[in-house]
């Protein structure tokens, strides 16, 4: 994989990160009477701030290329904006508050899925036709089409409400803030199970019947043929031969996804009342901050970008047929 | 190149070792202490192995399956009947098909495509599509074995070890993300019981005989020329020193420099290693070069088959002769054709009597209504055909048996064709 | 095209032949679907929930409003109330059976600009080439690129502040027709990618024989050769589409902007949501309107496999 095919996907995804930017951009210019209206309504700005906003994001000057560029500035230096919600909190200080609440959920489902749906898939595809595909592909395809909080909600019927195991909401219970460290974690962890149980569900849907595919395909390949007549046993063919094919648009697959399942959660973290990024874009749309309606966008698209360009840097160094 | 099999003979003392880790009948065997049955110097003592190897002494084979019989010859089909299932029907692919194969032969398997060549040898080991069935009544004997009662865990023990399959278009047929001398190092390890070093060094020493260089042994087949996959592929095939090699299609898809390269590669493998080869091709003139019996196949059946010199300059059957081109046939006064009108049938629903008999210009009433028996001649050809019926010219009806046990009509043969290796039935005289 | 100067020249034979053609390509299609059990549990379930969605009255009666509730607030399952009541006491099957048909119009509205704009600018792409095609993939691939739900949570309180809180079209109400109209912009991007493809094979095949089509305009061209081989694709991707539709709709509603009075399942789970059912167990309130979304998405994915096999197939062998 040339250095010159590296430069050319970086460069790429540079364009449309800025697009990304112009669109964010556009998009709060176009309503009637902002971003007056809009960015400044904010009751808990000082006059000065105001003023300060007003002269970094060029507000009075014309929108192109004075305000375009004065935004994307100011956005390059980390400053977007402030919230309505929070109180005139800086966008970014808000956005940070709720960012590792969702890592601690997304990163421990995303490995779940991605070792229990390969798996599930491979089998599944391998054996295709037989009973455990049935019930594989079948179950699959019903967690497939539940969005996450479809998922959550029985979850929460029957394992919180119902037998009582967990609790119903929220990462923490109130008042342990002095409580042990172990009280604690056994008290997040608690809290985490059933959240990540119903994105881990929903992930595995997706990836159990995509790897289910690629294992199909693969496996009516000669060199599993040659495998077979090799008479190597059944797992080895599948574990040696047909699985590290099928991988390689899987990792791709897998790291796009990645890019998109924080916009996925957002409605299990509603369900759950989950304090991550997902409760807050849905409480910013709720009071209209768009200030942090506009931070979540950008990241949340930026997020995607990066995971695309890995994917298609992962699968050159991957592909043997491609590195050279 | 040319290395004698002793230099192989690491396969050899691995092979003694036997080990059965994937045969569930035969008890596992691990120490060297357990009798082995050999061929070459230790032969059965009442001389001349029967499977009419006579003069060939390869002495190739370090040793045999456990339950081989002794004395059997390498391959007999009999009657083997491969059908597929679809919605619509079975499509009888190979319907009724009988031959054997000697230690030490090569037989070439040709027709056109959809015969039922390649599933006729992928039946011997079994790599078929699931909706695949051989019929009951199917025997497949290697060293007198059959295979077809033997579940897929028991038959996969001679898969490799006593049959390799180097197949067409070896681009697809070797793994894209492994390297070359890793997939052949990988039968050797797995099923050998190799070290990992012992299983790579006898990798590079496989890739050497068939002429690659021992450092593209880290190459991935995408990095290797056509030839040299194909190469590859036929040192994969080595791997386990089997008794039979099944070439499909070697050298189709290949250019013509490169493929008298590759058949000289396995005439030369064939002579110093001793192998046994089933070569299949549509391609007659590969045949012509590089074996000794050829089984012209149509489909599902067998048309004529005998030893090659005799087919190539007096064939019988009608799609024999054109398949061969302008050849004049002594026998007859027809005029034979250039081209083959008409396309295979259909095996879904087959035409009744001698399946060729709509595109044969010869074909008789009888041709439409009854199925040609096969008639075993003199000079070694059998042929299924009405215009050769039994009795004109020595031939005399056989059945799947006969073709195994290779007997010969009781009229007294004639001097075989010029060319015909003394291993002949002709010259054994069962 | 060869030989049709032999054919018989007026133009209604022709058009018989061609109905001939499609009336026999139109039972053999039957025919293929009808083995597909998965296909026809799909189109069973589908077709079902279109009864529902087109008089659900004949179900369940007029839809429950607060002033005709009779249960109690969160009433579990009785003999009054099969399913239960909701925090207002309306009784949930009603509510549910009723929720079909916003939830499906939606679907179906959404589904209809996504494939408009999406075929128009994949065909536009494919047929136009070059600059055309360029601009208008760049266009696509930036709209791929973007996660939809967020676009569209983005999206929607600036339509909606654009067209006004009052704005009404086709009945729908601003709140209804800010999500048509988001699920629309948010899904074009992967129909117009398909499309285009398979415009570019046909394009390739037809290209001897524009040079045949002596002055045909490009529309023609597009209107007459294209189209027709592209709709197969184009009914595959909408009942595709139609899935991923009712899905976001339910998204969509369910984080708040769905609208009150028109309540879809998705706008219907909110409702829950708000009044603490998954908390309280109150499972009667949840199981129904859930149970729908996922049957009706589950049923268009079966159907929208089935006809994407049989009308674009891909050979297999297996082994």
């Amino acid at each position: 994989m040339s250095g010159r095919y590296i430069v050319q996907k970086i460069a790429q995804a540079i364009v449309t990160i800025i697009a990304i930017v112009l669109l964010n951009f556009l998009l709060f210019r176009m309503m009637p009477g902002s971003p007056e209206r809009i960015l400044l309504r904010n009751p808990y700005l000082t006059q000065e701030k105001v003023e300060q906003v007003r002269a970094d994001w060029g507000l009075d000057k014309p929108l192109f290329p004075d305000q375009f560029v004065g935004y994307v500035k100011a956005t390059a230096a980390g400053d977007l904006g402030y919230s309505l919600q929070f109180r005139g909190q800086s966008v970014v200080d808000v956005i940070e508050s709720h960012f590792w609440p969702t890592m601690l959920l997304l990163i421990p489902a995303e490995v779940i899925a991605i070792i229990v749906g390969l798996t599930a898939g491979s089998y599944a595809g391998w054996r295709r036709g037989s009973g455990g595909d049935k019930v594989a592909s079948g179950t699959s395809l019903i967690l497939y089409s539940m969005p996450y909080f479809v998922i959550g909600m029985p979850l929460i019927i029957i394992f919180a409400a119902g037998l009582g195991w967990f609790p119903t909401s929220g990462m923490t219970t109130p008042g342990l803030s002095s409580a042990s460290f172990l009280t604690q974690l056994f008290d997040f962890l608690r809290h985490l199970v059933l959240p990540l149980a119903a994105i881990s569900l929903g992930l595995i849907g997706g990836y159990s019947i995509i790897m289910r595919s690629a294992i199909i395909e693969t496996r009516s390949e000669d060199y599993v043929t040659t495998a077979r007549a090799k008479g190597l046993k059944d797992r080895r063919v599948l574990r040696q031969h047909a699985f590290p094919n099928a991988m390689l648009p899987m990792v791709t697959i897998i790291a796009i996804q990645l890019g998109y399942v924080v916009a996925g959660a957002i409605t299990a973290e509603v369900v759950f009342n989950w304090p991550g990024l997902g409760t807050l874009t849905v409480d910013a749309l709720e009071t209209r901050d768009y200030p942090v309606l506009q931070g979540v966008f950008l990241l949340l698209s930026v997020t995607v970008v990066v995971a695309n360009l890995g994917a298609d840097l992962i699968y050159g160094r991957l592909d043997p047929r491609v590195r050279s | 190149m040319t290395a004698p099999r002793e230099e192989l003979g690491l396969a050899r003392d691995l092979e003694a070792r036997d080990r059965f880790a994937d045969d569930e009948t035969d008890p596992s065997v691990s120490s060297a202490s357990d009798p082995v049955v050999a061929l070459g110097d230790d032969a059965a003592p009442d001389g001349l192995p029967p499977g009419g190897i006579g003069e060939r002494q390869s002495g190739r084979r370090g040793s045999l399956p456990k339950l081989a019989v002794p004395g059997a010859p390498l391959l007999v089909a009999k009657d083997l009947r491969t059908h597929f299932k679809l919605d619509a029907g079975w499509v009888k692919a190979v319907d009724g098909v009988s031959f054997r194969v000697d230690d030490g032969e090569a037989m070439g398997l040709a027709g056109e495509s959809g015969c039922g060549k390649t599933t006729t040898a992928l039946s011997l080991v079994r790599i078929l599509p699931s909706n695949a069935r051989i019929r009951k009544g199917s025997s497949i004997e290697l060293f007198g074995i059959d295979l077809v009662p033997k579940t897929e865990n028991q038959l996969r023990r001679y898969r490799w070890r006593e049959i390799s399959i180097v197949f067409q278009g070896a681009m697809n047929a070797l793994n894209p993300v492994r390297r070359v001398g890793e997939q052949i190092a990988e039968p050797i390890e797995i099923r050998l019981g190799a070290t990992r070093d012992r299983a790579t060094r006898q990798s590079a020493e496989l890739l050497e005989l068939v002429g690659i260089p021992r450092k593209r042994a880290k190459a991935y087949p995408h990095e290797l020329s056509g030839g040299m996959r194909q190469r590859a592929m036929i040192a994969m095939a080595l791997a386990c020193d089997p008794a039979l090699v099944i070439g499909d299609e070697p050298t189709t898809a290949l250019d013509v420099m490169v493929q008298a390269q590759i058949l000289q590669l396995l005439e030369s493998l064939r002579r110093d290693l001793g192998l046994s080869l089933i070569l299949i091709t549509h391609d007659l003139s590969v045949i012509a070069e590089t074996c000794d019996r050829t089984m012209i196949m149509y489909a599902g059946r067998v048309a004529e088959e005998g030893p090659v010199s005799r087919i190539f300059t007096a064939p019988r059957h009608p799609y024999t002769e054109r398949l061969l081109g302008a050849f004049p046939n002594i026998n007859s006064d027809r005029r034979t054709l250039e081209t083959i009108p008409g396309i295979p049938p259909d095996l879904l629903n087959p035409p009744e009597g001698c399946r060729f008999h709509p595109r044969c210009p010869a074909a008789m009433d009888v041709c439409r209504e009854v199925v040609p028996p096969e008639v075993l001649f003199p000079d070694g050809v059998r042929v299924a055909c009405h215009l050769h019926p039994a009795g004109a010219g020595g031939g005399m009806l056989i059945s799947a048996e006969d073709v195994a046990s290779r007997r010969m009509p009781p009229v007294a043969a004639e001097t075989p064709a010029v060319g015909a290796s003394p291993g002949t039935p002709g010259s054994v005289g069962k | 095209m060869t030989g049709s100067a032999d054919f018989v020249p007026t133009g209604r034979s022709l058009r018989a032949e061609r109905w001939r053609l499609r009336v026999r390509g139109a039972r053999e299609f039957a025919g293929q679907f009808a083995s597909r059990r998965d296909g026809l549990i799909g189109l069973a379930i589908l077709s079902a929930f279109t009864l529902m969605a087109l008089s659900p009255d004949l179900f369940v009666g007029a839809k429950e409003t607060v002033v005709s509730a009779t249960g109690t607030r969160l009433e579990p399952p009785s003999a009054a109330h099969i399913l239960g009541a909701d925090e207002l006491g309306r009784d949930i099957l009603n509510l549910t059976v009723h929720g079909a048909r916003i939830s499906m119009s939606i679907g179906l509205m959404a589904t209809a600009i996504t494939i408009v704009v999406g075929t128009s600018i994949g065909v536009a792409a494919g047929f136009l080439g070059s600059w055309t095609d360029s601009g208008l993939m760049r266009v696509t691939d930036f709209f791929l690129v973007l996660p939809t739900f967020v676009l569209a949570i983005v999206l929607a309180p600036v339509i909606l502040d654009i067209i006004g809180p009052e704005a009404e079209f086709l009945g729908l109400r601003a709140t209804l027709l800010v999500i048509v109209v988001v699920i629309g912009i948010t899904s074009w991007a992967t129909t117009a990618r398909i499309i285009r493809s398979q415009t570019l094979s046909i394009r390739e095949r037809m290209f001897v024989d524009r040079a045949r089509v002596i002055g045909s305009g490009s529309g023609h061209i597009m209107r007459r050769h294209i189209f027709p081989n592209v709709v197969n694709l184009i009914v595959a991707q909408a009942v595709i589409t139609f899935a991923a539709a009712v899905f976001i709709e339910t998204s969509l509603a369910f984080i708040g902007l769905g609208d009150p009075f028109a309540p879809s399942w998705g706008q219907l789970l909110e409702s829950a949501q708000s009044a603490g059912a998954p908390g309280l167990g109150a499972w009667w309130y949840i199981a129904p309107p859930a149970t729908c979304v996922v049957l009706v998405v589950l049923s268009f994915t079966l159907v929208g496999n089935a006809l994407d096999d049989i009308l674009n197939p891909k050979a297999q062998v297996r082994r």
